[in-house]
């Protein structure tokens, strides 16, 4: 099966792949079948049907000129180009682009760790280098700093901040977009540019100050197509000390509004590393009769679902706290959080975890040592990039839909209540119930998760995947409640959801496109902004 | 097709499996020009061990590739050459191509074994071999 780009024949497509092997030699760009299968969404819900997005060819540049010269010839081929980093967005769209031809710039090749600074605490890297990567290159050198890194550990922190993904640390790391510091970019003509202190010639401040003077444009390329990132800085934390643990659980189902006010405070005031919260009544969901309570439409009463707790012996809500520091420090964290929230919930009980000094053994870090069940996976939350989150990943793999919602208890209780009875339709696991607990991703807000699995060999199953994807993005914005990120396919639904003053955003985004890409070359439809040439 | 001093057979690790792994190999193709620089076996299949008598380096992990890659394949997967062929549950083999394909290397033979699936994955035989110039010897 050929694909050609849009608007080009098979001449003009050798022609322009011609000129690509001129500029980064032959063996770097790829257009038959064998060679593009990896670039397909192997997680995609639309696979082998009329909707799956394919690019009809490769090209990998080995440095920042050639990224230029490719830029270029894509605008007079008038070839959109879809840039990846390492391009394992596996749930988000793995490599596939928004439109149907485009050529994937790969970056994979410009994998230069370019600076690692422990005193000032920060990295500046290239796309191609990966979590595995920057921390090898930290412990072969024995820096004391530490990364924040996204499950699994073979994405990049180009790819994946661009993405705006997360990790497992402190708030200000975690949230990797957040954490980065100064950027340089390939823009749609082929021009160098570098944000924040970058575009003050001679300054050493390119990592530390990301705004520089004037309006800041970094914003533009995260899940944006104004630029292809060639470099990027990162704010990284000094090597903690000490690493402490502690769980708190809360006898009732309302208490839960009180543990998140306590949460907030302690993790806005830099107290704690990534919170987690959970429902010891999960326990419960294989009896029918809670399962049932638990799902049921309009949900279920406060006093039905005290009633299972205090009949199991079990607590409401937990959440295990994680502190990073020197160890009195750490001690003192954990002694003022229990104190904090024991004396304000009648019946609230902590629990002391794991602690030790850092860097962790293996064993520490295998989480095999914490006295009470725990969902925290160690590596992540210590910074070491691992695979084994593969664990979770069933059937042929998921797509997902991570509504934000506010960090308040009614919030979430609404949020359950709401997408619970919106996804009853589906023959799906109940993703919300009234033990669905938050996800305390990115550094401010709260996440849900709908991560349906897809199957290769079931196409009913996936279609059906595909329309609960795009009804519950719907539903949870009518609460306003947003995706924070999505695959190409379901790009052009989020970003209809974010419509204040009919669009406003949108309009302003694609008035911009059209002024610095008016060609449409890179990554049209990426962020729901498309160019004038593609918008019909 | 890579070049090599010491050329392994498939064949010749067959002795080694054992009854219920040797009919599985039996039914894969042979490959006969293609010798292995190593295995990797995952231990999550009882008698997967069966094959730690090969005549080259036997690697092993137990469902989560991280180590292995980490500490061997990494290294060996920047440098032309290395022909790797493993038995794996097919997840750890998503993981592992995926990671191939990065560095230049490509699944070139996979056959599903018919053995028993462990929590519902099921082991496969395969090979991995460079494939890009940039990584055939
Ligand atoms: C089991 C599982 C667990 C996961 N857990 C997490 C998690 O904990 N946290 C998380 O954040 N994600 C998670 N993911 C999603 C995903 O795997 C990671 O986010 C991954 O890091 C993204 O891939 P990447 O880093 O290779 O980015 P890429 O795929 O390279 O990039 C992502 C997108 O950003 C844009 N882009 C990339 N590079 C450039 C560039 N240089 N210039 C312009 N645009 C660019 C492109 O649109 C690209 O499609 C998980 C996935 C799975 C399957």
């Amino acid at each position: 099966m050929s694909i050609l780009p849009p608007d080009l024949d098979e001449a003009g497509f050798a022609a322009f792949l011609s000129d690509l092997r001129v500029a980064v030699g032959e063996d770097w760009v790829w257009s038959s079948d064998t060679d593009m299968f990896p670039y397909r969404d192997s997680f995609s819900p639309v696979w082998n049907t009329p909707e799956e997005i394919h690019a009809s060819s490769a090209v990998a540049p080995a440095d920042v000129a050639q990224v230029q010269e490719v830029v270029r010839i894509a605008g007079r081929h008038g070839v959109p180009l879809h840039p990846i980093s390492t391009g394992k967005n596996f749930g988000y769209g793995g490599p596939s682009p928004n439109v149907q031809g485009s050529a994937v710039l790969d970056l994979k090749r410009l994998d230069e760790v370019i600076e690692v600074n422990e005193d000032r605490n920060y990295c500046l890297v290239e796309p191609g280098v990966s979590y595995f990567d920057l921390y090898r290159h930290i412990t072969d050198r024995g820096l004391k700093v530490m990364i924040d890194c996204p499950d699994p550990g073979w994405g990049s922190p180009v790819g994946n901040s661009l993405d705006r993904g997360v990790g497992y640390t402190m708030p200000q790391f975690r949230d990797h977009f957040g954490a980065h510091c100064g950027m340089e970019v390939v823009l749609p003509n082929g021009e160098l540019m570098r944000t924040g202190m970058g575009a003050m010639p001679g300054a050493n401040s390119w990592q530390e100050y990301p705004y520089g003077f004037g309006p800041d444009p970094s914003g533009l390329f995260a899940q944006g197509n104004f630029g292809v990132v060639t470099k990027m800085g990162f704010r990284l934390m000094p090597q903690p000390e000490y690493y402490r643990t502690g769980l708190i659980r809360v006898p009732r189902r309302r208490d839960l509004v009180k543990l998140v006010q306590h949460v907030n405070y302690l993790s806005d005031s830099g107290m704690v590393s990534e919170v987690r919260f959970a429902s010891p009544l999960s326990a419960l969901l294989g009896n029918p009769e809670f399962a049932a309570t638990a799902t049921k439409l309009g949900g279920p009463t406060d006093a039905e679902m005290d009633a299972f707790a205090s009949a199991a012996g079990l607590h409401s809500w937990a959440i295990d706290l994680q502190f990073l520091g020197p160890e009195a420090a750490t001690l003192a964290q954990w002694e003022y959080a229990k104190d904090r929230v024991l004396s304000d919930i009648p019946g609230a009980e902590a629990l002391d975890g794991d602690h030790f000094a850092l860097p962790a053994t293996e064993e520490q870090l295998d989480n095999v040592t914490q006295p009470y069940p725990s969902a925290i996976r160690r590596r992540g939350a210590l910074g070491v990039p691992s695979l084994g989150i593969w664990e979770i990943v069933r059937d042929d793999g998921h797509v997902g839909f991570f509504p934000v919602l506010p960090r308040d208890g009614e919030a979430i209780f609404e949020l359950q209540r709401v997408l619970g009875d919106a996804q009853r339709q589906y023959p799906l696991p109940p993703y919300f119930s009234a033990v669905t607990a938050p996800l305390f991703w990115h550094s401010h807000t709260f996440q849900m998760v709908f991560a349906p699995s897809i199957k290769r060999d079931d196409p009913e199953h996936n279609a059906m995947v595909h329309r609960s994807m795009k009804h519950m993005v719907a539903v949870a914005a009518e609460h306003g409640w947003g995706d924070y990120r999505a695959a190409p396919i379901y790009q052009d639904d989020v970003a209809a959801t974010y419509s204040f003053n009919n669009g406003s955003m949108r309009t302003f985004l694609e008035a911009m496109k059209d002024a610095v890409d008016p060609n449409g070359i890179i990554a049209p439809g990426r962020g729901g902004i498309w160019p004038r040439r593609f918008r019909s | 097709m890579t070049t090599r001093r010491e050329v392994l057979k498939w064949g010749a690790v067959l002795p080694a499996l054992g009854t219920g792994w040797h009919g599985a190999f039996a039914a894969a193709p042979p490959n006969n020009a293609l010798g292995l620089d190593a295995m990797l076996v995952d231990t999550r299949f009882p008698g997967a061990l069966a094959v730690a008598d090969a005549p080259v380096p036997v690697m092993q992990f137990a469902g989560d590739v991280t180590r292995v890659w980490f500490d061997e394949l990494d290294a060996r997967w920047r440098q032309p050459g290395f022909v790797l062929g493993g038995i794996t549950g097919s997840d750890a083999l998503f993981v592992l191509e995926v990671l191939a394909q990065h560095q230049g290397r490509k699944v070139i033979s996979r056959v599903a074994l018919d053995l028993p699936p462990v929590n519902g994955v099921q082991a496969v035989r395969w090979i991995i071999a460079p494939h890009h110039p940039s990584v055939t010897a």
